[in-house]
């Protein structure tokens, strides 16, 4: 129970942080007047928390689809996808204040298709290992044909499509936050649903079969729904990186394995995490501002290396 | 036998951080190829438009400009194009990404001249290099001198707050390390992103509320408002929520140019009918 | 033998899979009631597993059924298969570290509801399968810490904490020693004793299965070589057909032992 207390008042400590800190100075008293804070601190700080969060889940669910705790939501390709259809709508001047979020998301479904596509052996069941593979090609592939656009490209606006690609909170506003609460509850709950046949498919894909999983089903449902999830974070922040690989590592090490717990704190804590990365984003060279992207990197690989540590050392072994 | 000792001048005079010229002094070139839309732009203003046979794909003005052969792109260029065009001279944008550039010419026995040019005082310069180049002396010091004499006068008192904005997700504005904080300067927009020293900055939207411009400046041929004031989270700045863009077109303020003492006036006249707030 | 209603019954199914030439199975028969202890032996490739995957309807027969409790195994949901058949495949690759009582507990999946947590009778239902299997000292210990005799105890609770009415055991003495394979045939013969289960074990070691179990299927090329008591199946002249190994039969414990007899290599 203490470790739920102490998750949520890191929550709770993240959101306070990202609302009162910021480039720009605002007196505690004046916080609930400020326009600044409640029309960009307070959706922005919502939205790190519902990106934060949907990462977390969907890397926690894809290592266990895919049995490798090196998984990240964006190695299935979805990034690529994203990037190709933002730099299409931009090239094709599509107009609107939503385009460049629309077409990314369509982007990344079109990559999650491909990728479920050429998953599919025997035409039938999904091969997690050939879903891996897909999703490596499928990135590089899209990836290649974006720099290629933006390369030859004529307008400078496509060589900035690549700043957006580093994944940003700015497109943040009560508009957006509303956009994924109505989205994100639906693969939630699909996810949520899977956690305890997803402990069993730790064991195998026939073990689990035996103990009541089914397991064609279950592995469709999981990847759609981690896509679905990872399109819509993409769409509205672009590619976030270690968000979903690592903090799936961080809960295991105090909730364990079971999915049922792991997942909703794989929410908070991706949540917490994003918050505090974009707060330190915001904060750290104002009035500049750092891509999140890069932040959660800074920040990532080296918590990853010490979990590799630990890991390798001694404690857990997996 | 020239080639080789321009060549060997060359290696010796090209060094950064200084513009060096190729040779002191060389006789006029006539087969020049600008890599820079400045250079270009310099060039045709100096009268030598005939003597320039090959530009980069960006160099768009003036419109006669666009009839010269496009040799590609100006930041590592293609020695292999530009070769093919046969120039005596070959004018390079001073960055780190054109330092192998400019060796590899000159392995060539290609002369070139590696000019600064993101700030008005260096298109002062570049106008009289490229006017003794180009055997145009006269004209490159009247250019040069017109724009000296543009930043010697003290700006006038600022008669609104700007705010440069060149991309929306992330929001990039324009610091004053650019010529674009220049020209406002000069016109009388104090740019509220003076004090960030690089050309470009990556900023919270917040950042920009805070310091609240009057105007947002667009660099834009259209007249149509940019995509991003329609989104939310942007109308909370109050420029935007009153519709307060000038637009600036490319001709004018698209690089640092010999116009500037136009595009200066045109942008005082723009910030002047702005009037006080319509809602 | 009860006279009850069969649990399991595979009547004269035949399989081939995808593509191949011959038939995995071939009119093969296999009928198991409670309280029955069978055995199924033969060479590597001799359809084996292939018959436990149609008994348990991962296969669909071409000729022949496969019925559970009076009903066609493929009609059956997963999740109810699982309350009522316990299956130890040959080999399972848990990647994530976990607690025995954990990975037992996993076995109670098939009872626990959509949403619902688990329950004391779950929990006292991985407790009693601890103790069937003789594992309950080992209760808190991480898997990865077990000994490979020790893990096949657990992931036999595992099976057991599902409550099964029949469990299926694949091979679950392989790379055993004598000790530990001794402790699981005598585990296996428990249950079926006591608790009126009913198992299905395949296995390579002919002379435990002829000790240990009620009957036997012995399988070549997929068809048929015998069926019945130990006694009767296994025959000098079956054995040595079937194994195509010369062999000597010795009776122990009143059960035929298989001893192979040696056939040196002549000097090049």
């Amino acid at each position: 129970m203490s470790r739920w207390l102490g998750l949520i008042a890191l929550v709770a400590v993240a959101l306070i942080g990202a609302v009162v800190l910021g480039p720009a100075h605002i007196a505690l008293r004046d916080l609930a007047s400020s326009d600044i804070v409640r029309s960009l601190r307070v959706p922005r700080a919502l939205l790190a928390l519902l990106v934060g969060g949907s990462l977390g889940v969907a890397g926690a669910s894809l290592q266990a689809l895919v049995r490798n705790p090196l998984a990240d939501p964006f190695l299935l390709g979805l990034s690529g996808g994203a990037g190709l259809g933002a730099v299409l709508a931009i090239a094709l001047h599509v107009a609107g204040p939503w385009a460049l979020p629309l077409a990314a998301f369509a982007g990344a479904l079109g990559a999650m298709a491909l990728v479920y596509r050429l998953g599919l052996v025997g035409g039938a069941e999904l091969d997690p290992r050939v879903l891996l593979l897909a999703g490596v090609a499928v990135g590089a592939f899209t990836g290649a044909i974006t720099t290629a656009i933006v390369s030859l490209a004529e307008a400078a606006d496509l060589r900035n499509a690549f700043l957006w690609l580093w994944g940003g909170l700015s497109g943040a506003s009560w508009d957006t936050v509303l956009v994924m609460v109505v989205y994100i509850p639906v693969p939630l709950i699909v996810l949520y649903a899977t956690a305890r046949p997803l402990d069993l498919l730790a064991l195998g894909e026939e073990p689990a079969t035996h103990l009541g999983a089914d397991v064609e089903p279950l592995k469709r449902r999981v990847y759609v729904a981690a896509s679905m999830l990872t399109a819509a974070a993409v769409a509205v922040s672009g590619v976030i990186g270690f968000v979903g690989l690592i903090v799936p590592h961080i809960t295991r090490l105090v909730w364990g394995h079971r999915h049922r717990s792991l997942l909703p704190a794989a929410f908070l804590g991706g949540g917490a995490l994003l918050l505090f990365a974009d707060t330190a984003a915001r904060v750290t060279v104002a009035p500049r501002e750092l891509p999140v992207g890069i932040v959660t990197a800074l920040v990532g690989v080296p918590l990853f290396a010490v979990l590799l540590r630990r890991w390798t050392g001694g404690g857990a072994r997996g | 036998m020239r080639g080789l000792l321009v060549a060997s001048l060359l290696a010796v005079a090209c060094r950064p951080p200084a513009d060096r010229p190729s040779a002191p002094p060389p006789p006029p070139a006539h087969r020049i190829v600008s890599l820079a839309p400045s250079s270009t732009e310099l060039l045709f203003a100096l009268g030598a438009g005939s003597q320039v046979v090959g530009r980069t794909t960006w160099c768009r003005y003036p419109p006669a400009a666009l009839q010269v052969p496009d040799v590609g792109d100006g930041l590592n260029p293609n020695i292999e194009a530009i070769a093919a065009r046969q120039p005596d001279l070959v004018v390079l944008y001073r960055s780190q990404l054109n330092e192998t550039a400019a060796g590899q010419l000159a392995r060539l026995g290609i002369p070139s001249v590696t000019l600064a040019q993101d700030r008005l005082e260096d298109i002062a310069r570049a106008a009289r290099e490229l006017g003794r180049l180009t055997g145009r002396q006269a004209a490159g010091d009247s250019i040069g001198a017109a724009m000296e004499g543009l930043l010697r006068t003290p700006p006038p008192a600022p008669i609104k707050r700007v705010a440069f904005v060149v991309w929306d997700n992330p929001p990039m504005v324009i610091g004053g390390g650019s010529y674009l904080d220049q020209l406002a300067t000069l016109a009388g927009g104090a740019n509220v992103f003076h004090d960030l020293g690089a050309a470009s900055a990556t900023v919270s939207i917040e950042t920009i509320v805070a310091r609240n411009p009057d105007v947002i400046l667009v660099l834009s041929d259209s007249t149509a408002p940019p995509a991003y004031s329609g989104r939310r989270e942007w109308r909370a700045i109050r420029a935007v929520r009153e519709r307060r863009f000038i637009m600036l077109p490319a001709d004018l303020f698209g690089r640092p140019s010999p116009s500037a003492p136009a595009a200066v006036a045109a942008l005082r006249r723009a910030l002047e009918a702005e009037g006080p707030s319509r809602q | 033998m009860s006279d009850a209603a069969p649990l399991l019954s595979v009547v004269r199914v035949t399989y081939r899979y995808g593509g191949a030439a011959t038939d995995a199975l071939h009119d093969v028969s296999l009928v198991v009631r409670a309280g029955e202890f069978h055995a199924v032996l033969g060479p590597n490739g001799s359809g084996k597993t292939t018959l436990v995957r149609v008994a348990l309807g991962l296969l669909a027969p071409g000729v022949g059924s496969a019925e559970l409790a009076g009903r066609p195994v493929t009609a059956w949901r997963r999740r109810e298969l699982a309350r009522v058949v316990g299956v130890v495949t040959q080999r399972e690759d848990n990647l994530f570290p976990q607690k025995v009582r954990e990975t037992v507990l996993l076995g109670r999946y098939p009872h626990l509801s959509l949403w619902g947590a688990e329950r004391p009778a779950d929990r006292a239902a991985v407790t009693r399968a601890l103790e069937r299997c003789d594992a309950v000292g080992l209760a808190d210990r991480w898997i990865w810490t077990l000994s490979g005799g020790e893990y096949q105890r657990v992931r036999l609770a595992r099976a057991l904490a599902q409550e099964p009415r029949l469990l299926v055991l694949d091979e679950p003495t392989a790379s055993l020693d004598v000790r530990h394979e001794m402790e699981m045939f005598e585990l296996v013969r428990a249950l079926v004793d006591r608790h009126g289960l009913a198992v299905v074990m395949i296995t390579h070691h002919v002379n435990l299965a002829a000790r240990f179990a009620d009957r036997v299927l012995l399988l070549a090329d997929g068809r048929t070589a015998a069926q019945g008591a130990p006694a009767a199946v296994l025959s000098r002249e079956t054995v040595e057909r079937v194994f195509a190994w010369p062999v000597a039969i010795a009776p122990f414990d009143g059960r035929p032992q298989m001893i192979p007899l040696r056939q040196p290599k002549e000097s090049a």
